[in-house]
């Protein structure tokens, strides 16, 4: 077989490809024309539901710029007006802490027990292996099930809660009922529901982990300690970043659980800002306050995403 | 409520003689069918009736077979528990959601509902002899109550008085202090009648018995723990929600009786109310009394009524008082609430929800569910002049009830300034009360709640 000859022929026609497009290509090129035209129609409906969702994102971000409200006859723009009179009482400012004070709180605490909890897992123990499915229970829990369900506990003169502090001589707590109290009872309402989602998704990180890089460490005269927090926490540390972007957006959005226990309360002690957007526009009937104080919301949830994505990246970079 | 009360007492004769006829003669759906209008007009309809889960709503579900025997018209009931209820209320209205048909409404949700025609004005229902039989004898609902729920709106705002027909009662509450009698008898405890004196039970109750919660009051953060004992209260020290100011409308809720009274009423709360009081709404304050639990309670009077039935752990346990009043104050003062029924504007079955509507709160729809001892403050004269309802109410396990009922009626008003924007002013007084409840101090935050309700207005 003279393969000098097949590759030279090869070499050949290519270089005459390059030189001038053949008929097919000209016939393929129509074609690859036409095609997009097929795909754009394909995509088309998808297309037409994101404008649809941006609509409806817009005409919100609108409303917030009127005075739209019940037995109102007329609508009017007002501009900033629903912003600027937000911003200057304390109660929008009250909220704006407690949203954030939730939020950074419940993921931070999550972040830590999921963290212990997937190394637990990990470990192969019988007992943990046996947990692993029970602990996913409260994910598959309505988050308003959830918050009833906490209320009823979590009563101060009836709740089991305080039943069982009792058994270990620890006297009535306010949980829920108390302004003093009621932000760390709702955090703690959060951990119990969401720790398990950190705590899958840091197993899964530990799992990718290649054995060989843990015999290399040990081999390098590493304990258990030093081996997890200089090579597998690094190597994990993206995966709980993605965890906490999750966690992060929907706590800075969290409604069903405040809702379902406290309605913001007592006082304002917990009413974070989708709670009171909720009470502004359906209980209050002022759509216009309501949809600025969920555009607030939103700027609040899009900068603490944006600030997250950006860690994330920085640390696969260095990951890598 | 002085004309309640009178036409309770005037019409008792005439009606004592007429209400036992009608209750005699015109048992079940009979009634009905021998009137004038045709009650299988919309035949084959099925309609959905919204509401509350309450005694009231249990009454007319009960009674829903012989609605749907007589006209043909299927009724789905759904009932939700009480805040749950009002939110979806708003937003299924506000949505102009035909999926419910009749709802479950006090005048005060419609004063809000009504100027973004949400609500169907009624009139020409009522005015309307196809649609409305000749026996509803609309005047036969106090008019007191009738008149509560007429009004006009003239630039987006209620002129109370005159003008359309929004809802029909078919069921009021007037608030009075209930007790257990076995409680108070057995630590010696007066009934109290001011704050102060309350306070001052609440500790002796406590001090007897530290696993008694004195005193059950709603505290949620909704206007409906303001509708009853606070506004209630409240008005004997002399506050009013709104008053006029150089011709121009003003809360009076940063007023010097207001001031007063808060002081009293958060002192009061404090030293009698449970430590969930930010959470307790009309279940937990109920549940409370029915299992002793509880040893007073300041809310809607029925409530008693319903734990008093024989067969109940508090049966016969239970007694009634006025509400508690100023202390240099000569009359107590109590709110009323109505519960009543309207129709969805966006609804695509108009004509079948009026006749439900018109049957749900008809004569003998209304004394069959007092009888059954749910509708127990029937809106309708004919009722409370009924031998029928008028027996079963003085049995000995009712206690006072009656009389109870009679005298504080003889007081019982609508609280409230008739006024669009009624929502957002009292939710944001219950969210005030929370926070003076938990220490923040009562001048500043009623300061702070005027000027919040000034710039919303």
């Amino acid at each position: 077989m003279d393969l000098r000859g097949t590759d030279a022929t090869v070499t050949l026609q290519s270089s005459a490809g390059q030189l001038a497009p053949s008929k097919n290509e000209q016939v393929q090129s129509v074609e690859q024309h036409a095609l997009d035209w097929w795909s754009l129609a394909a995509i088309a409906p998808a297309i037409i539901i994101l404008l649809g969702f941006l609509f409806l994102f817009f005409y919100g971000v609108f409303q917030s710029l009127t005075d739209l409200k019940f037995g109102r006859p007329l609508v009017r723009f007002i501009g900033f007006t629903n912003y600027e009179v937000a911003i200057k009482t304390q109660d929008f400012w009250n909220s704006v802490r407690a949203t954030m004070a939730y939020a950074c709180s419940a993921v931070l605490a999550e972040a830590l027990f999921g963290l212990a909890l997937a190394k637990l897992f990990a470990s192969g123990v019988f007992l943990a292996r046996m947990m692993r499915p029970v602990i996913l229970l409260p994910l598959v829990l309505p988050p308003m099930s959830v918050a009833l369900m906490w209320t009823t506990m979590m009563d101060p003169q009836n709740g089991i809660l305080n039943y069982l502090l009792s058994l270990i001589g620890i006297g009535r707590f306010a949980w829920i009922s108390d302004a003093s109290t009621a932000m760390f009872s709702l955090v703690l309402i959060d951990i119990w529901t969401y720790t398990p989602f950190f705590a899958l998704i840091i197993f899964a990180g530990l799992q990718g982990i290649n054995d060989e890089v843990r015999e290399a460490a040990r081999v390098n005269g590493a304990k258990g300690w030093a081996t997890f927090l200089h090579i597998e926490l690094p190597l994990i540390a993206p995966y709980i970043l993605i965890a906490a972007i999750f966690r992060l957006i929907e706590s800075l959005n969290q409604f069903d659980i405040v809702f379902g226990t406290t309605q913001g309360g007592p006082g304002d002690s917990t009413s974070v800002l989708s709670v009171r957007a909720y009470i502004t526009a359906f209980q209050n009937l002022a759509f216009g306050r309501g949809a600025a104080l969920m555009v607030v919301n939103w700027l609040i949830v899009l900068l603490g995403t944006l600030a997250m994505v950006k860690l994330w990246r920085s640390v696969r970079q260095r990951v890598s | 409520m002085p004309r309640t009360l009178a036409a309770l007492r005037g019409h008792s004769a005439h009606f004592a003689r007429t209400a036992l006829i009608c209750s005699t003669l015109l048992a079940g759906a009979a009634a009905a069918k021998a009137e004038d209008i045709n009650w299988r007009q919309f035949e084959g309809a099925s309609i959905v009736w919204a509401y509350d889960i309450h005694p009231y709503a249990d009454a007319v579900a009960a009674q829903l077979p012989e609605f749907e025997k007589l006209t043909g018209i299927k009724v789905t009931p759904e009932l939700y528990p009480d805040d749950a209820y009002w939110n979806k209320l708003t937003i299924q209205l506000s949505t102009k959601s035909p999926s419910w048909d009749v709802v479950g409404t006090g005048i005060q949700p419609a004063w809000d509902l009504a100027p973004g025609q949400l609500l169907e004005p009624l009139d020409r229902y009522l005015n309307d002899p196809k649609l409305t039989s000749a026996s509803y004898d609309y005047k036969d609902f106090f008019p007191a109550l009738r008149d509560a729920l007429t009004w006009e709106i003239k630039g987006g705002q209620i002129e109370a008085g005159r003008g359309q027909v929004w809802a029909i009662p078919h069921g009021f509450e007037n608030i009075q202090l209930f007790y257990r009698k076995d409680i108070l008898d057995k630590h010696g405890i007066k009934v109290p009648t001011t704050p102060p004196e309350m306070s001052a039970a609440c500790e002796k109750l406590k001090s007897a018995d530290p696993g008694i919660t004195p005193l059950g009051v709603r505290g949620v953060r909704f206007w409906s723990s303001i509708h009853t004992a606070a506004i209630s209260i409240a008005k004997s020290y002399g506050v009013h929600d709104f008053v006029v100011k150089d011709g121009k409308l003003e809360t009076g809720l940063d007023s010097r009786e207001s001031i007063a009274f808060h002081k009293d009423y958060v002192e009061m709360i404090k030293k009698c109310a449970a430590p969930s009081f930010a959470n307790d709404n009309w279940y937990q304050v109920v549940d409370g009394i029915n299992s002793g639990r509880t040893a007073m309670a300041i809310d809607s009077n029925m409530f008693g009524f319903w734990n008093n039935v024989a067969g109940k752990p508090a049966s016969g346990k239970i007694a009634f008082a006025p509400p508690l009043r100023a202390p240099n104050g000569k009359n107590f003062e109590s709110n009323i609430w109505i519960w009543s029924l309207a129709m969805n504007a966006a609804s695509q079955k108009k004509g079948a929800a009026w006749l439900f509507i018109q049957w749900a709160t008809s004569k003998q729809v209304e004394l069959n569910g007092a009888v059954a001892g749910k509708l127990v403050n029937s809106p309708r004269a004919s009722t409370w002049s009924d031998k029928v309802w008028l027996d079963y109410a003085a049995k000995p396990e009712f206690t006072n009830f009656v009389d109870t009922f009679k005298s504080v009626q003889d007081r019982a008003a609508l609280a409230f300034t008739p006024r669009v924007g009624f929502a957002e002013a009292m939710n944001a007084w219950a969210v005030a009360m929370q926070k003076m409840v938990n220490g923040a101090d009562v001048k500043a935050t009623l300061t702070d709640l005027a000027s919040e309700i000034r710039s919303s207005m």
